[in-house]
C-alpha cells in the first residue's frame, strides 16, 4: 500500500510504525523528522552540549531497533520518552565508568564548543547540573514545560494528575532548582 | 489569606507567567513585594535564556537525518561482516583455505603413518615411534575440526 513510498506526513504514529515494521525504511524517517525535537531538546537540557547529537541519534538508533517488539501499551511518544531517560542515565553511567565528571569540565566543555559564549556555556552547564541533581519528579514536570513545551493541561494528561497539581509541583521544582542554583 | 490559598495564588501566577514566556509574549515580571515569587519568575528566565529555541530546528533535523541514515547502514554493515573464523573457514568464498587444511590433515596423517609404512624386505621395526605421537597428531586433527565447528556454529 505505502511501501516503497514516502509515507505521509500526516500519518498517525502507529500506522507509521506499522508501515516501518512491513519493511518501509522511509515511515522511520518521518517518525524521526517527527519525534526529533522533543528528544534533542530534552537531551539538550541535561547533557553536555557535545554530546547531545551523539546521545539522539543512539535514542534513535535504539527505538528503531526495539520497534519490532513495541507493542504499543502506551504510545510511542511516551515509550520514546522512557527509553531517552534511559539513555540519558546510561550515557551518564558510561562516564562514571570512564571516571569522567558529571558534567564536562567547563574548560573542556568550552574548548569543544564552538558558536555559544563561554559565559552563555557556563551558564547553562550551571542550569544542567541543577537539572540533574533535581529529585526525578521535578526534573520531569521541568523538561516536559521547558524542553518539550508541552502545555501545563497536557502534563496534567500526561502525568494522571490535576491541572492544580502540576503547577504546584512546577514552583515547588522551580524553587528547588533555585535553591541548587545558589549552592 | 490562608497560607494554601497563598501557595495556589503563587502556583498560578508562576504558571501564567512561564506560560506567556515560552509563549513569546511579554511577561511583566511580579513586583517585588513577592519576593519569592519574584525569585521564582528569575529562575524561570534564566532557564529559557539558557536554551534559547533552536532557529534552525528545520534545517538541523534534515542534517541530523542523514547522519542518523549514514550511521545506521555502517552499523548495518559491521554487523553484517562475517568473523575472521568464518571467513577462514567458509570453504566456498575460500577454497584456498579448505586446500589448505586438506594439505595440513594429510600431512599430519603422513607424519603419523609414516614410521609404521616399512618399505618391502626391510628388517628395521618402527619401535622408536610410541603411541603417543599418534594421540598428538590425532589431537591436532580434533582441534581443527572444532576450530571448524566451532566457527560454522557463531
Amino acid at each position: 500500500m505505502q511501501n516503497n513510498k514516502t509515507p505521509s506526513h500526516d500519518l498517525s504514529d502507529e500506522f507509521l510504525i506499522q508501515n516501518f515494521r512491513d519493511g518501509n525504511t522511509e515511515a522511520f524517517d518521518v517518525l524521526y523528522l517527527r519525534h526529533l525535537p522533543r528528544v534533542y531538546n530534552r537531551v539538550r537540557y541535561v547533557v553536555p552540549e557535545n554530546d547531545v547529537e551523539d546521545v539522539t541519534q543512539e535514542i534513535f538508533l535504539a527505538a528503531m531497533k526495539s520497534l519490532a517488539s513495541f507493542r504499543g501499551d502506551a504510545k510511542f511518544g511516551t515509550w520514546l520518552r522512557t527509553l531517552t531517560n534511559h539513555k540519558v542515565a546510561e550515557y551518564y553511567r558510561r562516564r562514571a565508568r570512564k571516571q569522567e565528571p558529571r558534567l564536562a569540565p567547563l574548560t573542556e566543555a568550552i574548548a569543544q564548543t564552538t558558536g555559544s559564549t563561554s559565559q552563555s556555556l557556563e551558564e547553562r552547564i550551571f542550569l544542567q547540573r541543577a537539572l540533574q541533581n533535581l529529585p526525578e519528579s521535578y526534573r520531569e514536570v521541568l523538561l516536559l514545560r521547558f524542553a518539550e513545551e508541552m502545555q501545563f493541561n497536557e502534563i496534567a494528561d500526561h502525568t494522571g494528575q490535576n491541572l492544580e497539581a502540576v503547577k504546584s509541583l512546577f514552583r515547588r521544582a522551580v524553587s528547588a532548582l533555585r535553591t541548587h542554583l545558589e549552592t | 489569606m490562608d497560607q494554601e490559598t497563598q501557595y495556589t495564588e503563587k502556583d498560578s501566577k508562576l504558571a501564567d507567567f512561564t506560560d506567556r514566556l515560552l509563549g513569546g509574549k511579554t511577561a511583566p515580571i511580579a513586583s517585588a513585594s513577592d519576593e519569592e515569587l519574584l525569585h521564582l519568575e528569575q529562575t524561570v528566565l534564566r532557564l529559557t535564556h539558557a536554551f534559547p529555541p533552536d532557529s534552525q530546528r528545520d534545517a538541523k533535523a534534515k542534517q541530523m537525518l542523514v547522519r542518523f541514515k549514514n550511521r545506521v547502514s555502517r552499523e548495518e554493515t559491521q554487523a553484517v561482516k562475517p568473523s575472521f573464523w568464518k571467513r577462514l573457514f567458509d570453504f566456498h568464498a575460500n577454497p584456498q583455505a579448505g586446500l589448505l587444511l586438506a594439505v595440513v590433515t594429510v600431512l599430519i596423517l603422513a607424519v603419523v603413518a609414516l614410521p609404521f609404512i616399512q618399505p618391502p624386505g626391510s628388517s628395521v621395526s618402527g619401535s622408536a615411534i610410541t603411541s603417543g605421537n599418534f594421540y598428538i597428531a590425532a589431537g591436532m586433527i580434533l582441534v581443527l575440526l572444532v576450530v571448524y565447528w566451532i566457527s560454522h556454529n557463531k
